[in-house]
């Protein structure tokens, strides 16, 4: 004989958030998703790969004398970053052609008499102007000194010494923090959809009166919830684990610690968000009773996390503007806006600490009079029932 | 004891139970009757704690119900419910999990409880794949597995062929013998009338009859009595003081007395008609039982439906 103990309400919280973990793990739309959000993480990665090996590669064509040239402007190509290669041509009609081609970046006509002239295709790269600039400008300084009768090497050469190798580190991290951010938003949207899709599961199919014969409404809640949320929390762990090693290792960034740092930011807020999110997704999903009638009531959510998104998009080209500030702090939009400010170095730190207060006074609130609708609109299993009637309803 | 003390519910101006109290004895079959309506499911909720009553209490040996007792209580509810896309064995065992077993027992259980009505074929299947009637067993062994010291289950037979219904009513008996109180309800008043020890009627919010059968038919026996008589003209007791027809059909007649009226002047009218084939006190059969109390004036809400 077995007899049954008592679980208590860790317990029966336990079993409940397993048998969500359970059934998701092995669940399509699950294993898909997970899938194409690594895809795009993976896909960001390889893209600042491509980016960050052409970057910097210059190819200049002369037309004319390239013997003081080359070297000129290979010295002047290190002093901007460049790896300047020298090809020559045999005249401008070649070099059009070499342009046309896509074989030079830019061609350099050294005419016999008046200015050298650059030829570009389009437009002309700061990197291959400046480069050329400084060269055939050192080159005329040189041979006026020499006219002059001063030996152009005693012109002190200036050495350039890189004091920060990323060109732009704030930038940098705010890339990362969109990347972030995509992947923090499609996770919340796919697991405030499981809450509301679980919760009408359980009332559509009336499992749900078996289940609190043996519990608490907020049992299976938090079950519910937590169960998803360290899904969740997995999930986003494991793509940021794949990210940053994928980083790491092509050596797309500059700074590692800053771009643990934002990941390990995206996920706090992740935390923050979900909690919020699935507190709401699922008070909301437990008013109606079949899966039909679930886009009626989660739908507002929903905006409220794609306007959260595009403001997040929007703020970091501006991250100190008002509609990225203002919103950092409104809970609910803040896991979205608030990192990527916190990465663009926009955000103070008591900023920070007042979105985190503010999201977590939301949360209690949320978690608070979303159990008490959960709890009152479980057991009306027919059609629709209204919040209000859902807080007037007797709570078992 | 099981008992059902005193409870009052009512959902806005509909009054549903009005002082509705019995006992379930240990080892005891109790069918729950009463019209659509009624109050049953009100009532089983109540025991398992999905309504909160207005007044009045559920008691197993002399606790309240709690959280903690309503787990070793097994319960079918009448709108049944399981997940549709989880395999059969997985589901009973969980269900054994919330009902507190332990991982390895609940998946013993759950071996032994899906073998035993008939399903360890179907094991790994998800419930969606399986028919209404393997889905109520599956339904049937939720409740079971925990070995439940106490079952309530509501309109268990509903939606069951004859096989179903036999094997389902063998399980009950089982546990029955082990000494669980099973209390069910059911409109099936032959099937309740075959499988319990005592029935409880359930009309206008309280309990207009409970007793074993013997008791109620005992209440009711002494009135109704059956006359054959083939050569009578229709309507041959019309007119006899004390007397009503309830049916007259070739002259098969049921005869409903009125207390203090005399059986030998029905007897002697009868013989005035010609032969008489048939002349006995009929022992009312539950339906009739049924049919007598729930329209029995004080109850008139309960006909509705
Ligand atoms: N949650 C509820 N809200 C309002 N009325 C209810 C609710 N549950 C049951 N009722 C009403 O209570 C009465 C008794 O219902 P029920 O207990 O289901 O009867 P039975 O099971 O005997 O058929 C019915 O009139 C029904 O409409
Ligand atoms: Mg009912």
């Amino acid at each position: 004989m077995t007899a049954p103990g008592t679980p208590g309400s860790a317990a029966l919280v336990r079993l409940v958030a397993g048998r969500e973990v359970s059934t998701r793990i092995r669940d399509k739309t699950f294993l898909i998703s997970s899938a194409v959000i690594l895809l795009l993480v993976l896909g960001a990665v390889a893209f600042q790969v491509v980016i960050a090996s052409g970057a910097g590669k210059v190819t200049v064509g002369v037309v004319g004398d390239r013997s003081a040239l080359q070297p000129a402007l290979q010295a002047e190509g290190k002093a901007v970053g460049a790896d300047v290669t020298v090809v020559g041509l045999a005249g401008e009609a070649a070099a059009r052609t070499a342009l046309a081609a896509g074989d030079v970046d830019g061609a350099l006509v050294v005419g016999s008499g008046g200015a050298p002239r650059l030829l570009v295709e389009r437009k002309a790269d700061p990197q291959l102007t400046a480069t050329v600039q400084g060269a055939v400008g050192q080159l005329a300084i040189g041979r006026q000194l020499a006219q002059a009768g001063i030996d152009p090497l005693d012109v002190p050469q200036v050495g350039v010494t890189v004091v920060n190798p990323g060109t732009d580190p704030t930038g940098e991290r705010t890339g990362i923090a969109i990347v972030g951010i995509i992947v923090l938003y499609t996770l919340l949207i796919l697991m405030g959809q499981f809450v509301a899709q679980g919760v009408v599961e359980e009332k559509s199919t009336r499992v749900v009166e078996l289940l609190l014969s043996t519990m608490r409404p907020w049992q299976l809640l938090a079950g519910k919830i937590i169960g998803l949320g360290l899904l969740g929390l997995a999930q986003i762990v494991a793509i940021s684990v794949v990210g940053i090693s994928g980083a790491l290792l092509f050596d797309v960034v500059s700074l590692p610690g800053q771009l643990i740092g934002t990941v390990l930011t995206v996920v706090a807020w992740f935390v923050l968000g979900y909690a919020f999110y699935a507190a709401v997704f699922a008070a909301a999903a437990s008013l109606v009773s079949r899966q039909e009638d679930l886009a009626s009531v989660i739908t507002p959510m929903t905006v409220l996390l794609v306007i959260g998104f595009f403001i997040a998009l929007q703020s970091a080209g501006d991250p100190s503007g008002s509609l990225a500030t203002v919103t950092s702090y409104i809970p609910g939009l803040s896991p979205l806006v608030m990192p990527v400010r916190m990465a663009a170095g926009a955000a103070a730190w008591w900023e920070v600490v007042l979105a985190v207060v503010l999201m977590l006074v939301a949360i209690a609130l949320v978690v608070r009079l979303g159990g008490r609708i959960y709890a009152g609109a479980l057991l009306r299993t027919s059609g629709k029932t209204k919040i209000r009637e859902a807080l007037r309803a007797e709570r078992l | 004891m099981l008992e059902f003390d005193g409870l009052h519910k009512s959902f806005g101006d509909n009054h549903v139970l009005d002082g509705v109290g019995f006992t379930v004895a240990p080892g005891t079959m109790f069918g729950f009757c009463g019209s659509n309506g009624a109050g049953k499911t009100t009532t089983m909720r109540i025991a398992m704690g999905l309504v909160r009553p207005d007044a009045g209490a559920v008691r197993w040996q002399g606790h309240h119900l709690d959280q903690e007792i309503r787990r070793r209580i097994g319960y079918m509810p009448e709108e049944r419910g399981l997940y549709p896309k989880m395999k059969v064995g997985e589901q009973v065992t969980y269900f054994a999990r919330l009902h507190g077993l332990d991982a390895a027992a609940a998946a013993r259980a759950s071996e032994e409880w899906v073998s035993r009505l008939g399903l360890g074929e179907r094991r790994g299947d998800p419930v969606e794949k399986l028919s209404l009637g393997n889905q109520q067993r599956v339904q049937l062994a939720a409740a079971l597995v925990s070995r439940p010291e106490v079952l309530i289950l509501d309109e268990p037979f509903s939606g069951l062929d004859p096989v179903g219904v036999d094997s389902l009513a063998e399980g009950l008996l089982d546990q029955v013998r082990q000494g669980v109180p099973v209390v069910f309800s059911s409109h099936q008043l032959d099937l309740v009338e075959r499988l319990c020890d005592s029935v409880g009627i359930l009309a206008g919010g309280s309990m207009v009859a409970t007793g074993t059968v013997e008791e109620l038919r005992r209440r009711e026996a002494g009135r109704l009595l059956r006359v054959v008589v083939p050569d009578a003209a229709h309507g041959w007791a019309a007119g006899l003081p004390g007397v009503r027809v309830v049916s007259e059909q070739a002259g098969d007649t049921l005869l409903e007395l009125a207390p203090g009226t005399d059986d030998q002047s029905v007897l002697a009218a009868a013989l005035r008609t010609g032969r008489v084939r048939h002349f006995a006190w009929r022992e009312p059969t539950l339906v009739e039982l049924f049919r007598e109390v729930v329209a029995a004036p004080g109850a008139p809400e309960a006909v509705a439906s």
